[in-house]
């Protein structure tokens, strides 16, 4: 008796911290591994912020959807290019991908969701009563709640970082339903589908995109291959293209670490030697032999 | 296992007794078991020591070795592994195709392609090395700057220019060549303001300057025109190194150091399945993925959608279009190499 | 019989010595424990036990092992007089070039060992049984004619040696035709090494015409040079008679091969920083550092310095001519061929990497230990070579019906 009393209460024992530390690994595991897809950053808090935010799971045993960079937080790895995807809809006419796969991850969902843009647009200027809706597509001062939007932040229509005062508010977003966007013709245009609306002015561009030659797609290359086409704004900030000048239209991010040195090297600061040494041994070495 | 291990000590023993043996004979089974026991080497099988240049194996015998290897790798990795054997697909040459208008030095290329293709990882004891395929290069745009000051400095140092100007004040400073980039910038953002970046991996030439100097065939040109290595079949010799003018080889120095957890399980013969010490590796376009009609790994990370890849025989593929399109150029085509590998502004 | 008996005399005469012989050879042992240890540790943890790295992935054990290929062919100094010239005074000792030429050839081979990352693999360089890049790859050029030469001169010096043992006229024809084909084949070892790294217009320090002429004259100045003062300790410690005229004529050799190589260098330098091009990058690195580095750049200067002091010593007949200071004439040479060819040869055109990478490479100790071995290896087996053959020359091992009388003096 005495012996299945130890014996119980040993068996009690392991079961008791083999339950416990299950809890702590599942607590650990609780933690989701998240990082950007694209246009993010860790912010001042650590936090992972972004146009969308995935989480790493496994699809197959030691095959996960993505793999996270572990110092700038963003995608570095695709497993399934497709997760979270939707086929993208009436192809553009003109594309030799037709019969393809299209797929693209929905923006409205992530407006809707993650930034709340949506109830906001609903709330705001869908109420006549707190905005009233716009005569016509004329310019005009802005208020607080779009200033940054802005270069100096005055509201002035000039300082508007995208077009520079050449283009409004207005000749994107719909003025009535701002939950949608608008094309030439006063049609609306889905926010999972700004390629169109940029289009309107970026022929070029858009002309590339469509023919794949502009933009990230991913997936499967073979023709007929199914392919997650990322449009315009997964990469662009619509509200400020150009970002700063050289930056080739992106915003900047961190980079990822350097490469390992060569054995035997303390730094790299060699590479920051320029010319200078060369004025001295260059030609002049020359004429001393 | 344990007769493994008695053979290891015999040779072991064998060979410093006759430390002074030339005849390779002797050396081709001692040294291979000479690595140590726990060393995955040590796991592998005769057959995988002493088996055939995979190009000249038949189709079973290729079969064989990789669900051997699968075998091995799922032990050691603690995963199911598979090995692909998939031949290059009919019709199709690979090309790959770099806007570097658009690249902006992230450097996200670099990391994916170890993530994907198995690369040794940087090893705190120094017994490995972390092995990338991919180089980026920052170039300075300062390089093209040219100084107002400078314009009645130069060569001859004669202060009246008597005889004229030989070389002018500017000469000598950088003119953005590919020999003057930085190869281990980390500034807090890119893209900087002053400068570009120009991504460098293996070219996939068609005439491989590494294939022909190669004394065992262990490389070879695929007939989808990637540049292929059978890790088993390379003895280490490095001269494929010596004669890439695009610095693509690696070569593992140490014992590679690949955690379990981050192993792609996922696999090809030719491509990204673990490497041993000793062999030389480069990118090969990701086999085990664009022969199954996938994306590269760079090419799925690349923020910007500078990287393109695809058929060069499908006048519809998105490199051909690039290269109908843009201004498009090789890296030294002097070298008479043709890469399939371009280089692009839009 | 006659064949195991001179095996046995040949072994028994090289291997018994006085005290300093075996002291010499204790000191050797030394470096080959280390160089045991050294290989040891390298086959099993892999070569990231030596300091080269993706940027400079050829270090000591390649500078090592084109020098060593000179030394080889530099065998040639000895029997190209002897034969062609009909020159009396090096007949003499042709077979201490051969003996020579033996040992450094396995030096090379053990210096290619240790820069092969599989070893163990080696057999798939074996024709029939792996495969061989013929003709395309040049180091499997190098490695038919690196073993043939090796092949040459065993036959030759020991056919010779056993003919001389047994006092059997040697058959002219055979022996003849053998040592044309090696003078010839002594040119083609180290032109076939000058070829293996100027074919390579990645590194354009080494793409050059002037590489495999610049290999050979250097060659037949530093091994000559190491001839000489292996004549001069044979002369001190052994019965063997060397004239002063073989060792004047080797000088002479030296000084004509060494006069073209210090010309060679200075064209090579003009040709390359005249129009100063981005090709010239390596050659700036080694003679005057770049962008901060200048690992080579002493070694370079050291190297010229001593074959310009060198050069002088041995244009100056008197200096030349006298034997207090020939020796130390040779030495000099010897380093500064070795640096010439390893520091300031084989490193820098590893630097700038093909897309313009400066690292610089330092050997590590267990490099250094490799490299100390081998060369321990080589001259011990040269030791016990010469020393067999020069008991051979002096008639001491001779063959005879009743065992045991070669030994009575």
């Amino acid at each position: 008796m005495k012996n299945n009393n130890m014996i119980k209460s040993i068996f009690s024992f392991i079961a008791l911290s083999l339950l416990l530390s299950g809890v702590a690994f599942a607590e650990e595991e609780a933690d989701p591994l998240v990082c950007y897809e694209s246009r993010g950053m860790i912010d001042e808090d650590g936090e992972v912020v972004g146009y969308t935010i995935v989480e790493q799971t496994d699809v197959d045993t030691g095959w996960p959807n993505i793999k996270c960079s572990p110092t700038t937080k963003g995608v570095l790895w695709w497993g399934d290019p497709f997760d979270g995807t939707e086929a993208m809809g009436e192809m553009p006419v003109e594309a030799d991908y037709t019969h393809e796969e299209a797929v693209v991850k929905p923006r409205e969902t992530h407006l809707m969701e993650v930034i709340g843009l949506f109830p906001c647009a609903d709330m705001c200027h869908g109420d006549p009563e707190v905005v009233a809706v716009p005569k016509n597509n004329k310019p005009r001062v802005l208020t607080e709640m779009h200033l940054e939007k802005f270069e100096d932040e005055t509201g002035e229509p000039a300082s508007l970082r995208h077009g520079r005062g050449a283009i409004w508010c207005l000749n994107c977003h719909n003025r009535t339903n701002r939950n949608k966007l608008i094309d030439h013709m006063d049609n609306e245009i889905s926010f999972n589908q700004p390629q169109k609306l940029c289009g309107k002015c970026h022929g070029q561009i858009y002309r590339d995109w469509r023919d794949g030659i502009h933009g990230k797609r991913i997936g499967m290359w073979v023709p007929g291959g199914k392919k997650r086409w990322w449009v315009c704004t997964e990469c662009h900030d619509p509200h400020n293209v150009q970002q700063a000048p050289g930056n080739r239209g992106f915003a900047q991010l961190l980079p990822e670490p350097a490469p390992e040195l060569p054995k035997g090297m303390k730094n790299a600061d060699h590479e920051q030697e320029h010319g200078v040494h060369d004025a001295s041994s260059g030609h002049g070495a020359a004429a001393k032999h | 296992m344990e007769k493994d291990n008695k053979i290891e000590k015999k040779s072991r023993r064998a060979f410093l007794k006759d430390a002074s043996v030339k005849g390779a004979g002797a050396l081709a089974g001692a040294a291979a078991l000479l690595t140590g026991s726990d060393d995955a080497e040590a796991k592998a099988t005769w057959a995988e020591h002493f088996q055939k240049n995979y190009r000249l194996m038949t189709d079973e015998e290729k079969k064989e070795s990789a669900e051997r290897l699968e075998k091995r790798y799922s032990e050691e990795y603690g995963k199911k592994v598979t090995v692909g054997i998939e031949p290059a697909m009919p019709g199709v040459l690979f090309g790959y195709a770099l806007n570097i208008q658009k690249c902006i030095g992230c450097r996200r290329c670099v990391h994916a392609c170890v993530k994907e293709n198995n690369q040794s990882r940087h090893d705190e004891n120094g017994k490995a090395t972390e092995i990338q395929w991919i180089r980026v290069i920052r170039m300075e745009k300062g390089n093209f700057a040219f100084d107002q000051n400078k314009m009645d400095q130069g060569y001859p140092h004669d202060k009246n220019f008597k005889h004229g100007v030989q070389v002018g004040g500017n000469a000598y400073t950088n003119l953005g060549t590919l020999l003057e980039g930085q190869h281990y910038y980390q500034p807090e953002k890119v893209p900087e303001k002053d400068a570009f970046y120009f991504p460098i991996q293996c070219h996939q030439c068609e005439k491989p300057p590494c294939v022909k100097v190669c004394p065992v065939r262990t490389t070879y040109r695929d007939p989808d025109g990637v540049v292929v290595i059978d890790y088993n079949w390379c003895i280490g010799c490095r001269m494929c190194m010596g004669a890439c003018p695009y610095w693509a080889r690696r070569f593992n120095w140490g014992k590679p150091n690949l955690p379990a957890e981050d192993m792609n399980p996922k696999t090809h013969y030719m491509g990204n399945r673990p490497r041993m010490k000793g062999v030389v590796e480069k990118c090969h376009f990701c086999l085990q993925r664009s022969r199954k009609g996938r994306y590269t790994a760079c090419i799925e990370v690349c923020p910007v959608g500078a990287r393109k890849f695809g058929n060069l025989l499908d006048p519809n593929s998105e490199v051909r279009k690039i290269l109908d399109r843009k201004r498009v150029f090789r890296l030294k085509v002097e070298m008479n190499t043709y890469p399939k590998f371009f280089y692009f502004v839009d | 019989m006659k064949m195991v008996n001179f095996a046995t005399d040949f072994l028994c005469y090289a291997l018994k010595g006085g005290s300093k012989f075996y002291t010499w050879l204790l000191f050797l042992g030394f470096f080959i424990m280390i160089w045991a240890y050294g290989n040891y540790t390298q086959i099993s943890q892999g070569m990231i036990v030596t300091g080269l790295n993706d940027q400079v992935s050829w270090g000591l054990y390649m500078s090592n092992f084109v020098f060593l290929v000179g030394v080889a062919a530099a065998a040639v100094t000895i029997v190209f007089p002897a034969y062609v010239y009909n020159y009396k005074p090096l007949k003499d000792v042709v077979i201490i070039g051969e003996m020579l030429a033996i040992s450094a050839v396995i030096m090379c081979i053990l210096f290619v060992l240790s820069h092969m990352g599989r070893p163990d693999r080696l057999w798939h360089i074996m024709p029939v049984i792996g495969i061989l890049n013929w003709p395309n790859s040049m180091l499997t050029w190098d490695v038919i004619v690196l073993n043939v030469y090796l092949g040459l001169n065993v036959v030759c010096g020991f056919y010779y040696m056993y003919k001389k043992y047994t006092g059997e006229p040697v058959n002219k024809v055979f022996y003849m035709t053998l040592v044309y084909v090696s003078i010839v084949w002594a040119l083609s070892i180290h032109t076939v090494t000058g070829f293996l790294l100027n074919t390579m217009p990645t590194r354009p320090m080494w793409f050059h015409s002037m590489v495999p002429i610049k290999f050979i004259v250097t060659a037949f100045s530093a091994g000559p040079a190491f001839i000489i003062l292996a004549f001069f300790i044979i002369r001190k410690n052994t019965k063997l008679e060397i004239k002063d005229e073989a060792i004047n004529m080797l000088s002479t050799i030296i000084t004509f091969c060494l006069s073209i190589s210090l010309f060679l260098t200075l064209c090579e330098i003009v040709t390359e920083l005249y129009p100063s091009t981005e090709h010239s990058f390596s050659l700036k690195y080694l003679l005057f550092g770049k962008h901060g580095l200048s690992g080579l750049v002493g070694f370079f200067w050291a190297s010229l310095a001593m074959n310009i002091i060198a050069f002088i010593l041995l244009i100056n007949p008197r200096t030349r001519k006298n034997h207090a200071i020939l020796p130390y004439t040779c030495a000099i040479l010897f380093v500064g061929i070795w640096i010439e060819k390893g520091m300031a040869f084989v490193l820098p055109g590893m630097t700038p990497s093909p897309i313009g990478e400066f690292a610089e490479y330092t050997p590590s100790w267990i490099e250094i230990g490799n490299s100390l071995g081998a060369w321990a290896i080589g001259l011990a087996i040269f030791t016990i070579l010469a020393k067999g053959a020069i008991g051979i020359q002096l008639g001491d091992v001779k063959y005879s019906e009743v065992k045991g009388e070669q030994y009575e003096k």
